[in-house]
């Protein structure tokens, strides 16, 4: 949907989402005006896309990429690329590093991720628990002899030959990154970065150039599944990312722009690529989407929303409740424990893209985990795709037009669906070519249906009490079967679903968060001049990162007194082993009374998300770590208000109708062009609403109603 | 059923506090004798608010379990112990007035049961009007005797009251790390009475207005060694039923409470309903026997118990009979079942039935709707005087899990020849592992501080092997699908015990077409204790579990510990330490490291408190699950690939699985395919030369019978078992052609049966109404 404006444009924001299969560009104006470009993914190289993308966007305002891009002030990249890497596990080929005799534990997976991302009948249906291939095999794992213990004391020093040794093998094993994690770590970090500078020596001995990761450098934090998860991220799949972002940013400055992209990072708020912890924005992509939603629900007053995105390779639930994201410290994504600020949020590698194939012996259906991404599916006769894919089964099923995927940029064969699934699905199964891509449908959709149900009920919700909002390229083709019976308040399709993580992206703060661990320790008795000394302790932490802050800052153009800082902290009882993130009451801390302040502001909170008879301040309290954000303003998309005009869509809507399955028959469903629907309009099912970017299907026994702020309302009748 | 009474249907003078205006205990009887009369819980043949407006149900359910869920997840934030806050040892339960549960969170559910048996005895034995039950009184209970399964589990109950009138409870449970016991840790051993169990509370009033006693507070907290866990696992409790009860109530608000009255009640039927279709669904009707044995090896000097009669080796038998009709009920009876003992591991028939429930659900009924639905579908029969349904109030539970693991495999195995039948292939599971070692202990740690340790490392055992595929190695335990190692940065926290080694423990899952998941072992070095003690808990003589249709057993336990090790000086001088795993134990490899050490390296998997100092070593080896099929049906790359995984000793490849595998220059094994195909003929020949036909066999052990030629232990289990059993011993007479000249009496065995002919049971005590739940 885009908004065309007569005057002369100032082209401000650029956001881009670069998926799996396709790539979305997002341009805001000056007036907070906003045009939406897509193009297929390139994933050789991602710029080749991008650009095609923003000249689809900007080709509506009748602007020139160059001239649009001179006048750009900042781009905001997300993207999925770094995620389905996980998922699929075809990151870098890394080694690890580890205490020798500890060699198994990332293969172990702690147990829990034999069921992590499970819905509760299947965490407790103890035959379906599985464990997904370890990062770094076992093989590629190295002892190095070393411990230190849980207060930073050596308990067996540093046997350096040992490091040259794990260090020589992994090296002649050709490893494309090095991780390192020994245990506690983050306490004493002398030992781990001794290896990695050993490590660092013998591979310049080797000639070869092969990155380096310690833990200690990354993610300081306890907990060592998470934080070796973490650390191999940056090895495995951030480093391939960090080569795709200079290439795109390169790709623009030769075009013109003046500035360096930023990325939509895990904590919410957009960091530099350049980032030394790139492995934050292994959820950008979805992250945009959360954060648009996020800004549409403060503008139209919507407080509790579950975001709901699929794209080719992946399904994404995030929940905002009353207005707030909520943050997760040890989050687990992609079936891994992980230790990032992330915005809570869960996914699923199963898309419109994903591969279906039938278990040679049982003849269960399987989808995914790997996806054909923008290559589609057999329909493509170019994609060079056999395996069948959901989009394949669509095809067949009349839910997507084979004249007009991508406006027709890409001419689709429906024929080629059909013989692939009637050999591959439909007579291996004894089913007919529709029941069996009807099947492959709604064995999909019910996954994701109890997907975002386990997701709302998890955190102890009802989906009445939520707002669903459905986007990303496939999302509004699949918005009935995954809400269907779940009873949310309202489900809504932005016009602009297939750019809207995109748009997320444009409408995100520019935020730099820096955490720092500490180990401040009171007595609940605690005299007032220990309080004045931790208050100090705690202040001198915040300089130091509102230092670093406001260099970030100072490196993309702005000046100190541009950035808005924001401290905080986290705290909680002596002896416990869950903290929480409080926001400061106090822009800084110095005496008895500042401490005093932080202490209240930790127990409301505490009483709030737990009980007032859980708080237990006679233990007294803990501050384990030193939280800065700073952020500055730029400008942010205007949501379009529109009058409203009559229920029956206008003539000119009506583009035809098509046969169209589902529940054992064949209806012929009502076609109409999204952009022709007008504010107002009532669209009963079966009806398929069309765009160039992405289709909306209203199945019988479902209609749609379109507002004025352009967003479709999908309800049950 | 009209599950409410009317205030005009009652004597004015009666005024109850429940709904409706019945007493709790007229409540819970008018609910029992309608279930009895129709079968139907709380008669209820139809289900009103169901069947009306199967939405609101729908909503009802969804909602309340999440919120349950969703307590769980937030309130064990607050605990301090790793046991809840890493490993999950925690759970909430929703209960109606009648203390029935209507829904569940994840964790250990097993206390869906004991929780409810505790509001039972609580109904059954007037707490309405002494001590009193009002709104925001808080309930604590611990004790064995009316249900618990052992002291460590905690229980906090809460009335729920909607407008001055009880209308439900709400139950929390942790898993503490210490009990007050004899010895430190929560599932101490050594003490033979249930006297040196630890602190025992029996549904107390510890609170009232939302606040806790002081006296409570200042009691408890020096009843136990870890005051500080102690209390943030109470306000763990806590906090959770409050944010229950306060979720029960904004419902209630919502929806009315017409509405939740009838789905308090319907839920459970519901769930009833849900086992029979299911029993429908996947098994055949019919008998199906199995058995369990565990060893209590108490006559090892490292054993250290207070009386001379408790200082005998013995083994627990637990024969069971599945009976599954064609209507979908069924009956599980434990005749045979050997007496309670002189040790820690009895049960009590509450915990014993809820824990079998809570295996069904992770195999028959995976569903949302798990709650008590399930016990009323199910008949139990325990024979009064087994270990599972003891007559005598003296009897110790610290951890019941020793037997009740080892009686439980058994089911899966039942259990699977029936999904096996229906062609069920992914739900067959070969059993449970014994969910050991425990390692406890305590003394003063690296805090200069009173202390107990209770590594909760055993909740990621290897599983059962399935009929299609292998059993997920160090992955969970019976007690708790979810299971979790937890970090090792954590438990260093919380144990002045470093780690030296975290390995899979090749081998230990048992071979078979599928082999069973391998469980795990941690090598522990003692740094920073002082006073220090550790023990040893798990099985060691016997392989608890079995494998399945060709498949072997899970390896045993042993134990590994060094005193006295020079390792100071080891890690001075940069000499070779042991590390990782102890990979070959009949080949062991750190024994020659430390030379000079005081090794303890036996099956003696049971011991009491030992002391240990720094740089002595500790091996904590998590058992693996069972195999199902042949061994030599095993795809060969497969035996391979455990090879190279580090999941097979080298030698067994050959002798157990036929495979002959080469070992390159890179280390990595390969497969040779024809001497592999050779080696399997031979064996396959081998076995048949050495068969004999199953009478010959039967003739020549029947002669051993006659002649009482059996060990020690297996002649009194045997005599204690046709003693409690006179079914069993008929059976066994009949099928072994016995004559009735043939009699077996512990008498005449020559070990001491202390306990054997003088009992009293806890009814026995004055003003005291015990729950029945079983046939006995």
């Amino acid at each position: 949907m885009n908004i065309h404006s007569p005057t002369n444009r100032n082209v401000q924001v650029l956001g881009i989402d670069a998926g799996g299969t396709m790539t979305d560009t997002f341009f805001v104006d000056s007036d907070g005006d906003f045009v939406v470009g897509k193009a297929q993914s390139t994933p050789q190289n991602e710029a080749l896309g991008l650009i095609a993308s923003s000249e689809d966007g900007l080709g509506n305002w009748g602007l020139s990429l160059d001239a649009a891009l001179k006048q750009l002030q900042t781009g905001v990249y997300s993207g999925t690329a770094m995620l389905n890497r996980v998922v699929q596990r075809k990151g870098l080929k890394c080694g690890l590093i580890v205490n020798r005799g500890l060699e198994d534990f990332h293969r172990m997976g702690r147990a829990i991720q034999a069921y992590l991302g499970y819905a509760y009948e299947d965490r407790i249906h103890l035959n379906t628990h599985r464990y997904d291939p370890p990062l770094v095999p076992r093989n590629l794992t190295r002892g190095v002899v070393e411990r230190i213990d849980m207060s930073g004391t050596v308990v067996i020093p540093l046997r350096e030959d040992s490091v040259r040794e794990a260090a020589r093998e992994l090296i002649a094993a050709d490893v494309e990154g090095i991780v390192i994690s020994l245990l506690h770590s983050y306490k004493n970090p002398a030992h781990e970065r001794r290896v990695r500078d050993i490590v660092t020596e013998e591979i310049g001995r080797s000639g070869k150039t092969i990155p380096v990761f310690a833990s200690a450098d990354y993610y300081p934090v306890r907990k060592e599944t998470h934080r070796t998860n973490t650390t191999i991220l940056e090895g495995y799949a951030a480093e391939p990312s960090r080569q795709t972002l200079k290439k795109i940013s390169d790709a623009f400055k030769d075009r013109g722009t003046k500035f360096d992209f930023r990325v939509m990072a895990t904590h919410g708020g957009t960091i530099s690529w350049k980032a030394k912890e790139l492995a934050r924005t292994i959820v950008s992509g979805p992250i945009g989407g959360v954060i648009g939603a996020k800004y549409l629900g403060e503008v139209l007053g919507y407080n509790n929303i579950a975001c709901s995105d699929i794209g080719g390779t992946s399904f994404d639930v995030a929940l905002i409740t009353q207005g707030e994201l909520t943050i997760k410290n040890d989050p687990d994504m992609a079936r891994l424990v992980l230790s990032l600020p992330l915005v809570a949020m869960d996914s699923v590698g199963a898309g419109a893209g994903s591969f279906i194939r039938l278990d040679p012996y049982t003849k269960a259906i399987k989808l995914g985990p790997d996806s054909a991404g923008y290559r589609v599916g057999v329909c493509w006769k170019e994609s060079g795709i056999e395996t069948v894919t959901v989009s394949d089964c669509h095809m067949v099923l009349g839910y997507l037009n084979p004249d007009n995927f991508l406006g027709g940029a890409v001419k689709l064969d429906r024929q080629r669906s059909v013989d692939a699934i009637k050999t591959q699905l439909a007579d291996p199964l004894g089913l007919s070519v529709e029941d069996a891509a009807a099947g492959v449908i709604e064995l999909l959709d019910s996954d994701l249906r109890d997907y975002l149900r386990s997701m709302i009920s998890g955190k102890g919700y009802s989906p009445q009490s939520f707002v669903c909002f459905s986007y990303g390229g496939a999302g509004p083709v699949h918005t009935y079967g995954y809400t269907e019976g779940l009873g949310f308040e309202d489900v809504i399709v932005p016009a602009w679903a297939a750019g809207f993580s995109a748009f997320g992206c444009a409408a995100a703060d520019f935020e730099y968060r820096y955490d720092k661990s500490l180990d401040i320790n009171l007595a609940p008795d605690a005299p007032a001049d220990q309080r004045e000394a931790a208050a100090k302790t705690l202040q001198a932490a915040w300089e130091e990162l509102t230092h670093n802050v406001l260099e970030e800052f100072k490196l993309n153009g702005y000046a100190p007194e541009q950035v808005t800082l924001q401290p905080g902290y986290r705290m909680q009882y002596r002896g416990q082993l869950n903290d929480l993130e409080i926001e400061s009451p106090l822009p800084n801390a110095s005496t008895a009374e500042d401490w005093e302040q932080l202490v209240d502001a930790f127990n409301t909170t505490y009483g709030r998300v737990y009980a007032a008879s859980a708080r237990s301040p006679e233990l007294g309290y803990s501050v384990t770590g030193a939280i800065m954000r700073g952020a500055v303003p730029i400008p942010k998309p205007k949501i379009p208000k529109e009058p409203l005009e009559g229920e029956t869509p206008p003539e000119e809507a009506k583009i035809g109708t098509r046969k169209f399955y589902r529940k054992k028959r064949w209806v012929d469903a009502q076609l109409y062009r999204m952009e022709a629907l007008r504010p107002g309009n009532r669209v009963v099912g079966p009806a398929i609403i069309e765009s160039d970017a992405t289709t909306f299907v209203v199945p019988d026994g479902f209609e749609t109603f379109l507002d004025g702020h352009r967003l479709f309302h999908l309800k049950e009748v | 059923m009209n599950i409410r009474v009317r205030d005009k249907d009652l004597d004015a003078s009666t005024g109850g506090i429940v709904r409706g205006g019945e007493t709790l205990k007229q409540h819970r009887d008018r609910i029992m004798d309608a279930t009895k009369q129709t079968g139907c819980y709380a008669g209820m043949e139809t289900m009103a608010l169901r069947d009306s407006q199967p939405i609101l149900y729908n909503k009802l359910f969804s909602r309340l379990r999440a919120g349950v869920v969703d307590a769980r997840e937030t309130a064990k934030k607050i605990a301090a112990s790793p046991i809840v806050e890493q490993e999950g040892e925690l759970c909430f339960t929703l209960y109606n007035a009648a203390g029935d549960s209507i829904l569940t969170s994840t964790g250990i559910i097993i206390h869906v049961g004991t929780m409810g048996a505790a509001i039972k005895y609580m109904i059954e034995n007037g707490w309405e009007h002494n001590p009193g039950v009002r709104d925001k009184d808080i309930f604590c209970n611990n004790d064995s005797l009316i249900g618990n399964v052992h002291p460590c589990d905690i229980h906090t109950i809460v009335p729920i009251f909607w407008e001055g009138e009880l209308i439900g409870w709400v139950g929390g449970v942790t898993h503490v790390i210490d009990t007050g016991a004899v010895g430190p840790g929560s599932m101490a051993t050594g003490q033979v009475q249930r006297f040196g169990d630890g602190y025992s509370i029996t549904c107390r009033k510890v609170g009232e207005n939302d606040t806790l006693f002081r006296d409570w507070l200042h009691e408890s907290q020096r009843m136990v060694r870890t005051t500080r866990y102690w209390m943030l696992d109470e306000r763990t409790r806590i906090a959770g039923c409050h944010m229950i009860r306060k979720l029960v109530e904004e419902v209630i608000s919502e929806e009315g409470i017409d509405a939740y009255w009838k789905f308090a009640y319907e839920a459970v039927e519901h769930g009833r309903l849900g086992l029979q279709n299911r029993i429908k669904a996947m098994t055949i009707p019919g008998k199906y026997r199995q058995v369990g044995f565990v060893d209590v090896p108490y006559a090892h000097p490292d054993v250290r118990v207070p009386s001379d009669f408790a200082k005998l080796d013995t083994i627990m038998h637990a024969p069971s009979e599945i009976t599954i009709r064609g209507d979908g009920t069924w009956r599980l009876d434990f005749e045979g079942s050997s007496r309670w003992g002189w040790h820690t591991y009895n049960a009590h028939q509450v915990s014993f039935t809820s824990g079998i429930w809570v295996m069904m659900t992770q195999t028959l009924i995976p569903s949302e709707m798990i709650n008590d639905g399930a016990a009323y579908g199910t008949e139990f029969r325990l024979p009064k005087g087994t270990w599972m349904n003891p007559d005598d109030r003296r009897v110790a539970f610290s951890y019941s899990w020793h037997f009740l693991v080892s009686a439980w495999t058994a089911l899966w195995r039942g259990l699977s020849r029936s999904y096996f039948g229906r062609g069920y292939l992914e739900e067959v599971n070969a059993g449970n592992a014994n969910t050991s070692n425990w390692l406890q202990g305590g003394g003063f740690n690296q805090y200069d501080e009173i202390h107990a340790v209770n590594s909760f490392e055993c909740a990621a055992n290897g599983t059962g092997a399935t009929a299609v595929q292998d059993g997920l190695s160090h992955a969970a335990a019976i007690w708790n699908p979810e299971g979790d190692m937890g970090d090792m940065e954590i438990w260093e926290l919380a144990e002045p015990l470093v780690y030296l080694g975290r390995q899979i423990k090749a081998s230990s899952g048992g071979a078979g077409k599928y082999r069973g998941g391998c469980g795990f072992e941690s090598l522990r070095l003692v740094w920073n204790a002082k006073d220090w003690t550790m023990f040893f808990m798990g099985n060691g003589h016997i392989s608890s579990d079995w494998g399945l249709m060709g498949g072997y057993p899970a390896a045993s336990g042993y134990r590994f510990a060094a005193h006295d090790t020079g390792l100071k000086e080891l890690i001075a001088s940069g000499k070779p330490i042991p590390l990782g795993g102890d990979t070959d134990p009949q080949n062991p490899v750190w024994d020659d490291l430390i030379k000079g050490a005081v090794i303890k390296r036996d099956k003696q998997a049971i011991t009491t408190e030992e002391m240990f100092a720094d740089y002595d070593l500790y091996l904590n080896y998590m058992r693996g699950g069972p195999g199902f099929g042949d061994p030599l049906d095993r795809v060969p790359q497969s035996v391979v690939d455990d090879l190279n995984g580090g999941y097979l000793i080298e030698r067994f490849a050959l002798s157990v699985y036929g495979v002959v595998a080469k070992k390159e220059a890179d280390g990595a094994y390969v497969l040779d395919a024809p001497a592999t195909e050779e080696r399997r003929v031979a064996i396959r020949k081998q076995r048949i030369a050495t068969s004999v036909p199953t009478r010959d066999w039967m003739r020549g052990e029947r002669e051993k019978i006659l002649a009482k030629d059996a060990g020690t232990q297996v002649r009194q289990m045997f005599a204690a078992s046709f003693k409690l059993g006179p079914r069993f011993e008929a059976d066994f007479r009949s099928f072994w052609d016995l004559p009735e000249s043939w009699i077996l009496t512990e008498e005449e065995i020559g070990v001491p049966h202390y306990g054997s002919r003088y009992s009293m049971d806890v009814s026995e005590l004055p003003d005291v109404k015990t729950v029945q739940f079983v046939e006995e």
